[in-house]
């Protein structure tokens, strides 16, 4: 596990073949979801998540009452080694989005390698590199890669004065 | 945001919804940071606080210079400047670091809660298992 400044990534290992694994992750991601506080999406209490399968796909929780909050889109839809999908909660301001990336990796027979990359602020909304009038691509790079190395430098402990 | 719980974990995190930076925020540092100068301001700052003087020096430019995009650092919400009892004519400025810790804080919660559905979902593949 480690957070290197402006993504988390998480992975362990799974007693099953990737394929199994990615059906268990978006099929029961129902049956297997815990609520927790950081990811309460909607202040509207905890519900039901759920895939909409292939790219355009959503990410859903369902309320008892039947309300449904969009966590997010789907942009790669890859069974069984990898889906991305755009990450968002009621709380986040307008415009602020994450994305998070799940692999599933064979390491051994039977075995499969899960893992979860969530990213912060690599992931600029699109109007903020037009607007500024960068090269969205570069822009997006560049502004990753000097957070990452400003976060990582103030992350160090004690400073000099 | 409430800080009321929802059931599950227990853990013992703190109760902070996750912070990004509010969108104009994010658009003031972003209007600071189109400039190459102005960027290396940021990387020197990250190291200490620093006079505006050293700062003119370090970079190569005049003082003039350093100060109009100093003022632009400012209100860009990067930067802040304070002025030392013994010289009130100097300026030293220094990193906000509201930007770093609020996606620091961000990143440290959603390691562990991720942490935590990951090891659910294990368990949710180990108990069909056993059936």
């Amino acid at each position: 596990m480690s957070a290197d400044g402006s993504r988390v990534l998480v992975a362990l290992r799974v007693p099953c073949e990737p394929a199994e694994a990615w059906r268990r992750f978006t099929d029961e991601i129902d049956q297997w979801w815990q609520p927790n506080q950081l990811f309460a999406f909607s202040s509207g209490g905890s519900g039901t998540l759920a895939f909409e399968p292939g790219t355009g796909g959503r990410l859903t929780e369902t309320y008892d009452d039947g309300t449904v909050f969009v966590i997010g889109v789907i942009s790669a839809w890859e069974p069984p080694r990898r889906l991305v999908v755009s990450w968002r909660q009621e709380s986040f301001p307008p415009g602020c989005e994450t994305e998070l990336h799940v692999g599933f990796e064979p390491v051994a027979p039977g075995e499969t390698r899960v893992s979860v990359t969530h990213y912060g602020w690599d992931r600029l909304p699109d109007e903020h590199a037009a607007r500024h009038g960068f090269p969205l691509e570069v822009l997006q790079l560049r502004f990753a890669e000097w957070w990452r190395r400003m976060i990582a430098i103030s992350f160090s402990g004690p400073r000099p004065s | 945001m409430s800080g009321t719980a929802h059931a599950g974990a227990g853990r013992a995190t703190s109760s902070a919804a996750p912070s990004l930076q509010p969108r104009a925020a994010v658009d003031a540092a972003l209007a600071a940071l189109a400039d190459p100068l102005r960027r290396r301001t940021v990387e020197l700052l990250v190291t200490g606080p620093r006079r505006a003087g050293e700062l003119a020096a370090e970079l190569g430019v005049s003082a003039p210079t350093m100060s109009k995009h100093l003022r632009v650092l400012r209100e860009g919400g990067l930067v802040t400047d304070t002025t030392p009892p013994f010289d009130t004519r100097v300026r030293i400025y220094q990193l906000r670091t509201e930007a770093l810790s609020g996606l620091r804080r961000w990143l440290v919660e959603a390691e562990q809660a991720w942490s935590d559905e990951l090891a659910a979902f294990a368990a949710h593949v180990a108990s069909r298992h056993e059936r």
